[in-house]
């Protein structure tokens, strides 16, 4: 019977498992043992085990629920600890940050094309009120232009006769009036 | 004339170059010494001689041995002393 034989109770005495105790489950070949317990259930060096007088009853390679069943017939209760789920990544960030970058090139983009846009908005715009005055233009603009020429000709004619006076000033809201009606 | 808390040995004399050229003494605190075995007196690996500030923001983990009584003794006397509680 080997010392490190299958369900041994052993002590580690090395690494960051030391002092606890632990059952051999399977030897292997270099002095290499299967061990689990209150360790790490992993392969460990006979050189780095203490054994220890009393042996359990499991077979080979035993799974972790029959050697908790054995520690605790030994009056020893095993923590089993789960892993911790790793978080999760922001993973999705960079895509947003991805689809954001983009969204700020449309953005920068965008504005551009805006610029010519309300260029031709602003044409747009200007020509309305710019086709009704072309529209009225011809007829009114001269005809305000004209006026006031007309106007300015009788002021001479009005230098000459003082009379006729009271007759132009009927004759400009004639011109006037159709020029607001066009 | 030097500063009475240079004189305490707290502090150690060492030769910076200075930012005009040329080398001047400067005063650094000393590291402390070199951790020791409680048991046996040797000398303990894997515990850096951290200042008091480098070692506030150093982990703990990078103080000492992942192992029961790292730092405080060597591998040798903790098996020793495992053995020893275990028989």
């Amino acid at each position: 019977m080997a010392l490190f034989d299958i369900g041994r109770l052993c002590v580690k005495i090395a690494g960051r498992d030391a002092g606890r105790k632990c059952v051999v489950l399977s030897t292997e070949k270099d002095g290499m043992v299967l061990v689990d317990g209150e360790t790490r259930r992993r392969k460990c060096n006979v050189r780095h085990l203490e054994p220890l007088g009393e042996t359990l009853k499991l077979k080979a390679d035993a799974s972790r629920a029959d050697v908790t069943a054995a520690f605790k017939k030994l009056g020893i209760e095993l923590r089993d600890t789960k892993a911790k789920k790793a978080a999760a990544r922001p993973k999705r960030v960079r895509k947003k940050k991805a689809a954001k970058e983009p969204e700020e090139k449309n953005a920068a983009k965008k504005p551009a094309p805006k610029e010519p846009v309300k260029g031709p908005e602003a044409g747009v715009k200007s020509p309305e009120p710019v086709k009704e005055p072309e529209k009225g233009a011809p007829v009114p603009e001269p005809a305000k232009k004209e006026s006031p020429k007309p106007a300015a000709k009788p002021d001479p004619a009005r230098a000459g006769k003082k009379e006729s006076e009271p007759a132009k000033p009927a004759a400009k809201p004639k011109t006037a009036k159709p020029a607001e009606k066009a | 004339m030097v500063q009475g808390k240079f004189k305490s040995g707290r502090f150690r004399r060492v030769q910076r170059k200075v930012p005009g050229g040329r080398t001047a003494h400067r005063f650094e605190e000393a590291r402390p010494k070199q951790a020791r075995c409680g048991a046996c007196g040797k000398v303990l690996h894997g515990i850096p001689r951290f200042r008091v500030s480098e070692a506030r923001h150093s982990p703990k983990t990078a103080k000492r041995p992942e192992r029961p009584y790292g730092g405080a003794l060597c591998s040798a006397c903790m098996r020793a002393k495992i053995v020893k509680e275990n028989e």
